[in-house]
């Protein structure tokens, strides 16, 4: 039997127990004492072992299997008994190791998993438990099967049984757990009359009891003692096609109203959005059509279609929402790595794990917040020594919280630590010659600017972690390709904050159509602060740059007919200017007129070599014919 | 032909010039399609187009091969839908007009030469249909270098 096609699922339920694993192992690394801790990381290294052993991983199954003897004895033998941290450290390699082996297992590699090492470790440790046992080396063994029941044990002549199997309730991956079972059975004698049908022992609902007919002379006791050898069976039962069903159903019926959930593979979500998209632009250019017509049938049913493809719309997107622990979860062990390198220690604290994001962009986020977070530990913490000078306590703490905004999610990464120097920044920064020498001051945003330029770093010391000025930049760039933005806050001896504004979603955004000669431009909202009258306002110069000053505010001026060279015929004579702001920047847009607001479905495409860094990608207007999407970022 | 090695090849003609390429990287064959400017992009790309939802960006087929700009562009005119870097990506190309889809035995064509007004680099092979000499492009040599990679 093909299992293969269970490597993924296979995968994503690993990861979730071997996170549970690293958050447990953290909490047990501060407190050694508690008991909790160690029941729960038996229990999924537990699951990983069945599972593999299901998947015919032996090699993750034997690591697993040795992690679970080294917990036992730390679970029951040694109770009472404070878990060393060198032990702590071997559990920690030892879910590390777990992790690798699955990777490559579930990648069909399973050859190239090198457990070897690090079993023997997990044997010496257990054998410093309990010296007179030697490690139970075998593998993991089935469960005994169980006695079948007195009333189907006699020999059984006919044409056929029906067998009904009910695997164990804590069984994991049942779908694949019956297939073996059934696969088993067929080599008794033929299999028919499956129940539920084969495709509802796939799906993630399925609860574990299922009945074939098996026609064959094999007799009952050995096809009980065969199935059950296939692992993770609660109870086989042959009835005698003469002979009623010996026991009442017993199975509760299914409860109404719990909630389910389903396994979703993202490439079908992604067609799906993509199809909505469509949907989208075809809606436009219906309501478009119904606008020329003014035909009241053709308006009725577009209204119609607009509001039906609007919650379907709504329906996809909120199906794509993932929340943000399932990216988080992994920082605490890396935080906790990374202080134990650096020798500083650190309290992490996540905040707002349930606010969700786009699946999209949550999965894109993961390496500017590592980037962040080691810039946190290397240089925004200080060392125990010199916070205790200042007059902290000598444990730093570092925040991750997401909040949820209006139409944006704001995720910080908060530390207490020794603050951004502005004075040694700036004095760097204009021996760099990145900044004028008569700048005296350094705003939070010409801060966040100059630490971004790649190649810009304020380590005196590069170290292996963060400090060669990639960390922010990488990160910026990032945050700004998925349409969001970063800002600092920074106090010196306080501490450093980093925050992250993310769009909900990518895919679909609400955007000010412009028009630039005869071309159109689109601009999410999120962006759009105002928009005024040009030459209304009074004009000055600010640094050599056209600039309008908006209540009291210089607001920097640019031409979009110049910047884009569109050519063509005299602008009109009156203009709007749209303010964009993002952060405390805000920057003035001059366009030839506005074509209205409408939703855009955000497209990527392959922009050709020179293609002006101002585009953050396209959309194709109601007519079929693409607009390009201003990116904000890239305007100021 | 026997058990010779048989290319397929899309043949096109832009200006005076017959071109074709290879048929296994032609993905489709559109009429002309309505472009939108790519402010900075080289002025041998046409513009971005919608295939079908999907956004992609077109060469002018006459001036990424030196030819005369075409007398007036009224209608017609075709844009092959081009693969790029084995598949990776894909990229127009306008043409005045698809002329045939051959196939032929490999040795028939001549590897590259020398042709006058257009580069080397760009020519795979030259071939021969009625009587009339056409070359095989070398696409990703040609388009390649519009994309950023």
């Amino acid at each position: 039997m093909d299992l293969s096609q269970y490597a993924e699922l296979f995968l994503a339920e690993s990861r979730e127990h071997l996170s549970a694993c690293n958050q447990l192992l953290l909490e047990w690394e501060r407190h050694p004492a508690a008991p909790e801790p160690v029941g729960g990381i038996f229990r999924a290294v537990h699951t990983v072992k069945g599972m593999a052993a299901t998947m015919g991983y032996a090699r993750v199954a034997d690591l697993a299997h040795r992690m679970e003897n080294l917990l036992d004895h730390l679970r029951r033998g040694a109770a009472g008994r404070r878990a060393g941290d060198d032990v702590l450290q071997l559990l920690f390699r030892a879910t590390d190791a777990l992790e690798k082996a699955i990777q490559v297992s579930a990648a069909g590699r399973e050859q190239d998993a090198d457990v070897v090492g690090i079993v023997a470790e997990l044997d010496r440790a257990v054998q410093r438990f309990a010296p007179d046992t030697a490690p139970r080396h075998a593998p993991p063994s089935p469960p005994s099967p169980p006695s079948p029941p007195p009333e189907v044990s006699a020999p059984v002549v006919g044409p056929g049984r029906r067998v009904r199997v009910t695997l164990r309730p804590e069984a994991p991956l049942k779908g694949p757990r019956a297939l073996i079972v059934l696969k088993r059975a067929a080599g008794l004698g033929t299999v028919s009359q499956v129940q539920p049908q084969p495709a509802a022992l796939e799906a993630e609902d399925f609860e574990g009891q299922f009945s074939f007919w098996l026609a064959g002379p094999a007799p009952a006791d050995l096809v009980v003692a065969t199935l059950a050898a296939a692992g993770d069976v609660e109870e086989v039962r042959v009835d005698d096609d003469a002979a009623p069903v010996a026991r009442a159903e017993t199975g509760a019926p299914l409860e109404s109203g719990k909630a389910r959930h389903i396994r979703v593979d993202l490439r079908r979500l992604d067609a799906l959005m993509d199809q909505i998209g469509e949907l989208v632009t075809a809606r436009g250019r219906l309501n478009q059509l119904a606008a020329e017509r003014r035909d009241p049938m053709i308006d009725d049913l577009a209204i119609q279609i607009s509001r039906l493809s609007a919650d379907l719309q709504a329906e996809i997107i909120q199906a794509r929402m993932t929340p943000v622990w399932q990216v988080f979860d992994r920082f605490p062990r890396l935080v906790r790595d990374l202080a134990r390198d650096l020798g500083k220690p650190v309290a992490f604290r996540v905040e707002g794990k349930e606010i969700e994001l786009d699946r999209a962009i949550l999965d894109e986020l993961g390496d500017p917040l590592v980037h962040l977070l080691r810039n946190a530990v290397d240089h925004g913490l200080e060392t125990p020594a010199d916070r205790r000078r200042a007059g902290k306590k000598p444990e730093g703490e570092i925040v991750l919280a997401a909040v949820r905004e209006r139409a944006s999610v704001a995720i910080s990464i908060a530390d207490d630590g020794r603050g951004i120097d502005r004075a040694r920044i700036l004095a760097k920064a204009q021996a760099e010659g990145l900044l004028d020498a008569h700048v005296e001051t350094l705003s939070d945003d010409q801060l966040l600017r100059v630490l971004a330029r790649p190649g810009f770093s304020t380590a005196a010391a590069v170290t292996s972690v963060s400090g060669r000025g990639v960390g922010i930049d990488v990160a910026m760039t990032k945050i700004r390709a998925l349409g969001g933005t970063i800002d600092i806050r920074t106090e010196v001896g306080k501490g450093t904050t980093f925050v992250l504004r993310l769009p909900v979603t990518l895919a679909i955004v609400r955007a000010l159509i412009a028009a630039v000669g005869r071309e159109r431009y689109a601009l999410p909202l999120t962006y759009v602060a105002e928009t005024v009258e040009f030459g209304v306002v009074p004009i000055t110069t600010v640094e050599g740059r056209e600039a309008m000053v908006l209540r009291d505010r210089v607001v920097p001026l640019v031409h979009l007919r110049q910047l884009l060279g569109v050519n063509g015929d005299q602008p009109p004579a009156r203009r709007p200017v749209i303010v964009i702001e993002m952060g405390e920047r805000r920057t003035g847009l001059i366009v030839d007129g506005m074509l209205g607001q409408q939703e855009i479905v955000v497209k990527a495409f392959d922009a050709p070599r020179g293609t002006l860094p101002v585009f953050s990608g396209a959309t194709i207007m109601g007519d079929g014919v693409p607009a390009l999407i201003l990116d904000a970022g890239g305007l100021l | 032909m026997g058990d010779a090695q048989v290319v397929r090849l899309l043949v096109f003609r832009v200006g005076s010039l017959t071109c074709a390429a290879a048929a296994e990287v032609v993905r489709e064959i559109l009429p002309r399609l309505d472009t939108t400017r790519i402010p900075g992009a080289p002025p041998v790309v046409a513009g971005l187009v919608n295939v079908r939802g999907t956004l992609v960006t077109v060469v002018e087929g006459w001036k990424a091969l030196g030819q005369p700009e075409p007398a007036a562009r009224t209608e017609g005119g075709t844009t092959v839908l081009l693969q790029i870097g084995g598949g990776q990506k894909t990229i127009g190309f306008t043409v005045d007009e698809v002329v045939d889809m051959l196939a032929v035995a490999e040795e028939t064509l001549e590897p590259r030469q020398a042709l006058p007004g257009l580069d080397p680099k760009l020519v795979r092979a030259v071939g021969r249909r009625r009587d009339q000499l056409f070359v095989v492009l070398d696409t990703d040599a040609l388009l390649g270098p519009v994309l950023t990679t």
